[in-house]
């Protein structure tokens, strides 16, 4: 167990002990050495990089430390600046897990149900990784589909999030009252200046899910320099099309491969899926079309 | 539900306080306690004493059996089988014994005893020795130096399987191949009541499902196993029926009872029979065969694969009544799904059966029951186990009768319900009180809470949580009702004897009584009725153990009734010894002196003395028993007197239901319930405040879910337990305090029937808002998507 005080020491401790695993606030992780399914060689303690758990202003973008916890991205000051992710923070299991669980943390373990990953995917966020090769910046989409991976010895440092001073919204369906894993979750977020609706939905499929169809479509809708206000109709339009675009029908049995009644097969349509995907299907629909809703409000 | 004491305390009640609240009465515990003793802490029956471990408990330092060490500790892994039902070709321990560290390697062949246990019917293997029939069965055990060392050894254990098709479908257990040598049926009881040729007016018809709850108490199985000198065992774990596993121990092991020693440690959580034989068993064998002491502390998967959960059930209903809404018929089908052992489950099958019709008059009934062995997880007893199913039923059939009759639900719950003199459909007349009308005025007749339109609407908590999607113009908002009945103490013919010793000594006593503290509060009420009977204020409770007389298992508000009867019976003889030197003297009646706050008054005053004074030296011993009267099994058509004594309770939930997103968020529970007479009013509030939570669980969240009889995700992510968050607002409307004659203080047990009542009231409220029929517990979101939105997609 090593406790360095800055990301560089971090670096180098994992490089000169490359079996290591670094620990942040552990919410995962120790969950899965105490059940006996990780007992890692030696762990790098994140806990006392000071230059990770605040943020920073960079030419239009905060710049985030991996550091930060839930409970203090849930706090109004960061609220105000990047509203979406302080909802998810402030949704994410609790009061116990916000304080100890990182912005970092819920990246790395990458769980479908990490409340921050679809905020993120929506805000287009990119990761600042730090390595023994120096720094470098992936979308945060890249290395949650699996496309770029973590290099041995590296770690998240930052993730940079554009400031767009205009409503975000993040709405998570759960099974109870109570703090839980989402069943899905929605991020909806406005992009004035460059006129763009992108949402991200969570917890439906491994990695956030965008609908760009969807967004473009919902974008040339909104007139953008008046009220920015849609009809009930065209709400409930999008939410139909992101929950179609995210669950999708599955593929149409070819003609003549039915089951030897006769019967003519199905006509592709909701009813050709369970009933619990189509109520989920139904929940990813409402949670969008209420977001889109909220931010236009 | 996890609860771990009876001091559970305000926790279930999230919401502002209210005057009538339970916060409220619990801070001053002043609403039917007698004000306490001016110079000290409350004593004495209807008081709000405190258990004496509280502190310890809520503070993490009471020792419980995972705590425990020895010297030269072994630590034991269980392997168990990864599948539901499969024929075992082989085992080859070879590998496992020969690893470094280890001791021992036991397998059924190394069983010395009977075969074959269990608590009611001996039909379970301690290790599955041809067949395993179900995921998680216990199959060997190693006991090593280190715990990893145990857990590999366990993996290295190569079992050759042949995989059989689970029959996890309990419909079909009659027609497969038998699972067991006796046979797929556990037990059948075919209930006739009246006239099978009764007809109503009105007929309404109904499919129930009710889910796997699981007891998930929040301190898993463990326990540590210390090899005595003369060949026998002692085991420290967290029995709550320890004279029981003792017996069932011993003849596994081929030992006397005598030479086997259960010794209880602290219980941390008990929803049922706690502790699993899967791990005392193989602890004891391991102990025996290595002479050292071994000690298992079971993973929380391995408590979801191993203890017995309430029965999955399924039920089919046929209710007539005439155009008033009064009952003329019911016609049931209950098919209970007992997992792979019998267990109790012939216990809770006729409590179903018994309880079929709820508390309501009935004049015709046919109700078949059945419990019938599978392949998914076993299932056995679970407070309220039965009765709680049948209740969703029959509650669901009222609301439906209401529906079609076009009348207020509780309005035709009135007009059927029970009182006392009334018949079951099992012949027996209910004879003890059942205030039942009473209970549910009280929760229809309170005030139903605000709507939150008043407050900031950022304030407002909507289904879906603080954080959550809920939208104000989706939600809506639904009253319902339930009324329950739940028996006390064990059935059909059991011998519910319990034995207590009081001793005196100076100015302690000390209690003897094998009946378990499972956070039930007895060890409590022991002190309390010493205190009560002898005034004397330090009261010891001793640690239970098996060298003690039995006094059954922890169950069915059994202790509170025999255990502390057995109590009370023993302290008055202590005080007839006491006193009857002091009356002999002064030529008066024992019962013309009284004892209070450690003093000996006369009715007159002129004897005054002290206790210590009295007692001159000496130590005063009592041991005295409690039986209730005798119950008598049901017959081939399901009549019998079967029941001790039945309590009863009325809730009115108030749920808000998201109709678009089917999320649910119970408001408030108003209670109303048959107590027969407080004895402690703290700990009564904890206990109903637990009950409703747990049954609030069942209602909405807790499922143990299954694919193919192989457990999936058996880890409280998966299985989601109400938090203080789920929690709603709890309002114990009335305590109806009709005293019980036969019954030691007049007193009903009070923990089991809130469990039972309130997943039917949750449902009730559900279907309210929703239009929805909510007819499968737990409730699944897509069931609570109203009735307009779930057809327009």
């Amino acid at each position: 167990m090593t406790l360095p005080g800055s990301l560089d020491e971090a670096v180098a401790a994992l490089a000169a002990m490359p079996a290591a695993v670094p620990v942040a606030g552990g919410t995962d992780l120790m969950a899965a050495v105490n059940s006996g399914l990780l007992r890692p060689a030696a762990l790098v303690g994140l806990g006392r990089i000071s230059e990770i758990r605040g943020w920073q202003y960079q030419d239009g973008h905060a710049l985030l430390g991996a550091g930060l916890t839930h409970a203090r991205m849930g706090r109004p000051d960061f609220a105000a600046l990047i509203p979406a992710l302080a909802a998810a923070a402030r949704a994410a299991g609790p009061p116990q897990i916000r304080n100890a669980g990182t912005l970092g943390g819920n990246i790395a373990s990458a769980a479908p149900t990490g409340d921050a990953l679809p905020v993120l995917a929506a805000l287009e966020a990119s990761l600042v990784i730090a390595g023994p090769g120096g720094r470098r910046e992936i979308p945060v989409g890249r290395l949650l589909a699996g496309i770029e991976l973590l290099h041995p010895g590296e770690l998240i440092g930052y993730v940079r999030v554009p400031l767009l001073h205009a409503p975000q919204t993040f709405l998570k369906a759960t099974g109870r009252t109570g703090p839980g894993r989402a069943t899905a979750s929605v991020a909806v977020v406005l992009d004035p200046a460059r006129r763009m609706v992108r949402c991200a939905v969570g917890a439906v499929a491994p990695m956030p899910l965008r609908p760009y169809d969807a967004e473009h479509w919902v974008a040339s809708l909104i007139d953008w320099d008046g009220e920015r206000t849609l009809a009930p109709e065209a709400l409930t339009a999008f939410g139909d099309y992101v929950a179609a675009a995210c669950i999708p029908d599955p593929p149409p049995v070819p003609q003549g491969a039915d089951d030897g009644t006769g019967l003519a097969v199905q006509a592709p349509g909701e009813g050709t899926l369970p009933p619990a995907v189509l109520h989920l299907r139904r929940t990813v629909a409402t949670l969008a079309r209420r977001a889109l809703g909220r931010a236009l409000a | 539900m996890t609860g771990m004491g009876g001091n559970a305390g305000a926790g279930g009640s999230g919401g502002p306080d209210d005057v009538t609240g339970v916060l409220g009465a619990l801070v001053t515990s002043s609403v039917t306690a007698p004000a306490p003793a001016p110079d000290g802490p409350p004593q004495g029956i209807g008081a709000s004493v405190q258990p004496v471990d509280a502190a310890a408990k809520t503070q993490g330092t009471f020792p419980y059996a995972a705590d425990l060490w020895a010297e030269g500790l072994l630590w034991a892994a269980v392997l168990r089988s990864p599948h539901p039902h499969a024929r075992i070709v082989s085992i080859d321990t070879a590998t496992a014994a020969a690893m470094p560290g280890v001791h021992a390697v036991v397998t059924h062949a190394d069983v010395p005893g009977d075969a074959a246990h269990g608590r009611r019917v001996a039909d379970r293997p301690v290790f599955a020795s041809d067949v395993v029939r179900h995921h998680g069965e216990p199959i060997a055990a190693v006991a090593a130096d280190h715990p990893d060392t145990a857990r590999l050894a366990a993996a290295a254990i190569a079992v050759e399987y042949e995989v059989l098709e689970p029959v996890t479908d309990p419909e079909l257990a009659f027609s497969a191949e038998p699972l067991h040598p006796d046979g797929n049926l556990i037990r059948h009881i075919p209930l006739r009541f009246g006239d099978p040729e009764a007809t109503g007016e009105v007929v309404v018809e109904g499919l129930y499902r009710i889910g796997r709850q699981d007891p998930a108490p929040i301190g898993a199985e463990a326990g540590l196993a210390v090899p005595r000198p003369d060949g026998g065992v002692e085991i420290y774990c967290a029995s709550t029926d320890p004279h029981t596993d003792r017996d069932l121990a011993a003849a596994c092991f081929a030992l006397e009872p005598e030479r086997v020693k259960i010794v209880v440690t602290g219980v941390p959580g008990a929803m049922g029979d706690r502790e699993d034989s899967g791990v005392q068993l193989p602890l004891g064998l391991l102990a025996l065969r290595t002479g050292h002491p071994v000690k298992l502390a079971a993973t929380r998967e391995e408590s979801f694969l191993s203890h017995a959960h309430r029965h999955p059930t399924l039920l089919r209903y046929r209710h007539h009544a005439d155009a008033e809404g009064k009952l003329v018929k019911v016609e049931a089908q209950i098919l209970m799904d007992a997992g792979a052992y019998a267990d109790s489950s012939s216990d809770a099958l006729a409590a179903a059966v018994a309880f079929a019709c709820g508390p309501y008059v009935v004049p015709h009934a046919f109700v078949e029951g059945w419990a019938v062995r599978t392949n998914n997880p076993p299932s056995g007893h679970v407070r309220g186990e039965g009765a709680l199913q049948v209740c969703a039923a029959y509650e669901g059939q009222m609301d439906k009768l209401a529906a079609r009759l076009g009348i207020d639900p509780a309005e035709l719950r009135m007009r059927n319900i029970m009182a006392t003199g009334d018949i079951l459909p099992t012949g027996q007349t209910v004879t003890c009180p059942a205030p039942v009308a009473e209970l549910l005025a009280a929760v229809r007749d309170y005030p139903l809470p605000a709507l939150p339109k008043d407050d900031p609407e950022e304030e407002w908590l909507l289904p879906g949580g603080l954080e959550g999607a809920g939208e104000p113009g989706a939600v809506r908002r639904g009253v319902g009702y339930g009324v329950g009945m739940v028996h006390m103490l064990g059935a059909e013919g059991a011998d519910e004897v319990s034995t207590a010793t009081v001793k005196v000594s100076g100015s302690v006593a000390t209690v003897i009584c094998a009946a378990v503290e499972t956070g039930q509060g007895f060890s409590t009420l022991a002190r309390q009725i010493v205190q009560e009977v002898l005034g004397i204020t330090d009261v010891y409770v001793a640690p239970v153990d098996t060298d003690q007389p039995p006094c059954g298992p922890a169950a069915h508000g059994r202790h509170t009734w025999v255990s502390g009867g057995a109590v009370e019976r023993a302290a008055r003889m202590v005080r007839t010894q006491l006193l009857q030197p002091l009356a002999a003297q002064f030529g008066m009646s024992t019962e013309l002196l009284t004892i209070a706050d450690g003093k000996i008054t006369s009715y007159d005053g002129v004897l005054s003395t002290t206790v210590a004074e009295a007692l001159d030296g000496k130590e005063l011993w009592a041991t005295a028993q409690c039986r209730p009267h005798p119950t008598e099994p049901l017959d081939e058509t399901g009549q019998g007197d079967a029941f001790v004594g039945i309590a009863f309770c009325a809730v009115r939930a108030v749920v808000d239901v998201d109709v678009e997103l089917g999320s649910v968020r119970v408001v408030e529970m108003a209670v109303a319930q048959d107590v027969g007479r407080v004895l402690n009013p703290a700990q009564a509030h904890a206990r109903i405040e637990a009950g409703i939570t747990q049954g609030l669980g069942a209602a909405l969240t807790e499922n143990l879910r299954t694919s193919s009889g192989q457990v999936r995700r058996p880890d409280f992510s998966g299985y989601a337990l109400p938090t203080s968050l789920d929690a709603p607002d709890i309002r114990i409307v009335k305590l109806v305090e009709e005293r019980d004659v036969v019954a030691p203080f007049g007193a009903k047990a009070i923990s089991a029937v809130p469990v039972v009542t309130s997943p039917a009231a949750i449902a009730s409220a559900v279907r309210a808002a929703t239009g929805r029929p909510v007819n499968r517990l737990p409730i699944r979101p897509q069931a609570a998507v109203a009735v307009a939105v779930a057809q327009g997609g």
